[in-house]
């Protein structure tokens, strides 16, 4: 009857996994350089919409994700400019940011398309899935690996991207020390607003690639507040990744496939109140867990390190 | 640089008021008010409640004013009270999410009178004399659609995506679920829901999980904006949806979305516009049942199943025998389609039970 062992399945928790994934990058970046961005959430609707108009009216792909770049990267540029260079606090710009969008898109949807609910009346244009050669001939994991979106590839790129960047780059590094000490970065004079800037505006990006899958892969038209609170659950990886890109990669993974089972769940009859509850609760389950083991780590590395100083006394 | 965004601010505060439409005239009848606890063009519900309001300014000339509410809750109470105390002979407001606030703004005009539709005041020891509540048989509209849902599938498993497990959107499933029984008493009916009306994503994952575990070839969606995503999911994987309030397909056809109208054979009508029309018809000759609830179906055509091309495409001619009588019977009572409102939770769950894949 339920049946998670399926190369079908596994198909489905990476496709489910991929909005969450590009957010959770983005996530990665901006704590990484000590801003924290809980506009995600709007960062990935605006782009939603932006992207399908684009596409829509330009009926060109490239032109469409262009435009949902430059939606996703209005929002973040927006957020450090109120943030950063007006002082606002950077929660409540986020939050005033996330209110907005959602009535923002369908405004703006209104005033393109004459509809509030969807974009079904524009023609809007998707990203191409792609058969991988070699891979997807291999029986059980081609089915389960190959055929994805190309935004999916993508998603999985921009880990190993997000990662050579913040680790083997010098902006990278700046953009660390900026996060791990602002003071310390301005005495060897690194402009550390800028640098917030960048890391907001990359986290635009990144998000608005989350958000263009949402209606542009995922679903082939906008509709209203779709994105459904996937930006909080990225940050929330984020965090439960330690914000290492790799680790973030694992616990996006568990979200998309804790999502997937109450997928199946629902259907083997478990009432749907405690089936929607499923993925939500693992990830605090998760987060508690983490945090007792990183303790646990702490506290031995303490006492070595104690242990290691004065011997006699301990 | 400032002043743009300050503009810009500006003009999205602008936009936020500009939101609350007006349709006005003068004339002498009764002055009304009617409450959107959402926003106009979700070309299903809140449309059709529209639509019937414009029918009511036709035909009388009446004063009517829509209220758009917008999607912030948290507003919809003190503007329906706002909406109380102007100057209005009669408020109009629907949805469960209502229900409470109308409660309150009955007992404070008891001058004025109140409908509320899709759901029911509480009339218990007498209370809110001046609120006419329309509820909608959805089950019998449920019914229909399930005589077409077990008349198409060939692997006799079905699928329903609901939005919530509240009664209202339970109403639609319990009458699909005996409508498709009385074709095929082995009909087998796969059940989900996605736990909101706006996330089309899980809508469309939850399609994809009946058809492809449990083998589900005819799904309806009883989801509002995220039913979307079970009418794509039906196109690309190749399945068959039904859909909901409004005729879905017709109004995909329109928006040149033929692709995906191919696989709606039906959509179960809820004519929230003609039921309040009816009402301000009844209240021309002073018929309304003021301080009661009125449940309307099929016998008032408020509720019904779509019949266009898409439907002649796919359903087969030696369905509609099966339908009409089915209509007839439930006209002159003969069927008595269940209804999940007033049911109680053991029922429920064994009537989803027993007919789980």
């Amino acid at each position: 009857m339920i049946n998670l062992l399926t190369p079908e399945f596994f198909f489905t928790v990476i496709r489910v996994t991929t909005p969450i994934l590009f957010a959770a990058m983005a996530a990665i970046i901006c704590s990484k350089s000590g801003v924290i961005n809980i506009a995600l959430e709007s960062i990935m609707l605006t782009a939603a919409l932006t992207g399908v108009l684009a596409s829509g009216f330009s009926q060109n792909i490239f032109i469409g994700m262009v435009g949902g770049i430059l939606g996703g990267m209005f929002i973040a540029g927006a957020l450090a400019y109120f943030s950063l260079y007006l002082k606002a606090d950077i929660i409540l710009v986020g939050i005033a940011l996330n209110l907005m969008a959602v009535g923002g898109t369908v405004f703006v949807m209104f005033v393109f398309t004459g509809d509030r609910g969807s974009t079904n009346s524009i023609r809007s244009l998707q990203f191409p899935d792609v058969n991988i050669p070699l891979l997807q001939d291999i029986p059980v994991v081609g089915t389960a690996l190959s055929g994805h979106n190309i935004l999916t590839y993508l998603a999985i790129l921009s880990v190993i991207g997000v990662w050579f960047f913040l680790s083997k780059t010098t902006y990278g590094l700046r953009l660390r020390s900026v996060g791990e000490n602002p003071d310390a970065a301005t005495s060897v004079g690194i402009d550390v607003r800028k640098v917030k800037l960048v890391a907001l505006l990359i986290s635009g990006f990144l998000g608005a690639f989350g958000g263009m899958y949402m209606s542009m892969a995922y679903l082939s038209v906008f509709s209203t507040n779709m994105v459904a609170g996937r930006g909080f659950i990225s940050l929330a990886a984020a965090s439960m990744g330690q914000a290492n890109p790799f680790g973030t990669l694992l616990a996006a993974s568990f979200f998309g496939l804790m999502e997937s089972v109450s997928y199946q769940l629902q259907a083997i009859g478990i009432p749907a109140q405690i089936v929607g509850m499923v993925p939500y609760v693992s990830v605090i389950i998760g987060l508690v867990l983490y945090a007792q083991y990183q303790q646990s780590l702490q506290k031995k590395k303490t006492l070595s390190k104690q242990l290691k100083e004065d011997p006699n006394e301990a | 640089m400032k002043k743009f965004f300050a503009v810009l601010l500006l003009g999205f505060v602008v936009v936020g008021l500009a939101a609350c439409g007006t349709t006005e005239s003068e004339s002498d009848g009764p002055r009304i008010a009617v409450f959107i606890n959402g926003t106009l063009g979700d070309k299903s519900f809140f449309d059709s409640a529209n639509l019937g309001v414009q029918a009511i300014v036709d035909q009388y000339g009446y004063d009517v004013r829509v209220v758009e509410g917008g999607n912030d809750d948290t507003r919809w109470q003190p503007a329906l009270l706002d909406l109380a105390d102007g100057p209005y002979d009669i408020i109009i407001a629907g949805t469960w999410q209502m229900e409470q606030t109308v409660m309150e703004a009955a007992t404070l005009h008891p001058d004025k009178q109140f409908i509320i539709f899709d759901t029911t005041v509480d009339y218990s020891d007498g209370k809110h004399s001046n609120v006419y509540s329309i509820t909608y048989k959805q089950n019998e509209g449920g019914y229909l659609a399930g005589i077409v849902a077990a008349s198409l599938t060939e692997t006799g498993v079905i699928g329903a995506v609901g939005g919530i497990d509240i009664p209202v959107i339970n109403d639609f499933i319990v009458g699909y679920i005996q409508g498709a029984q009385s074709v095929n008493p082995n009909i087998k009916v796969a059940i989900s829901y996605i736990g909101g009306f706006v996330d089309s994503a899980r809508g469309k994952e939850l399609a994809l999980a009946q058809f492809n575990g449990q083998r589900a070839d005819v799904i309806f969606q009883i989801a509002g904006n995220a039913g979307l995503g079970v009418l794509e999911a039906a196109e690309e994987a190749g399945f068959l949806a039904i859909g909901v309030d409004s005729d879905q397909a017709a109004i995909l056809a329109e928006d040149g979305r033929n692709d995906v109208a191919n696989i709606i054979p039906t959509s179960v009508l809820k004519d929230v516009g003609a039921s309040l029309k009816r009402a301000i018809d009844l209240n021309e000759d002073d018929l309304v049942p003021w301080g009661q609830a009125e449940s309307v179906g099929l016998t008032e055509g408020s509720v019904g199943i779509a019949r266009n091309t898409f439907f002649d495409a796919l359903v087969p001619s030696s369905v509609l025998p099966l339908l009409e009588s089915a209509d007839a019977a439930i006209r002159n009572g003969s069927v008595q389609v269940d209804s999940a409102f007033g049911m109680d939770q053991a029922r429920l769950d064994s009537i989803r039970a027993a007919v789980r894949p």
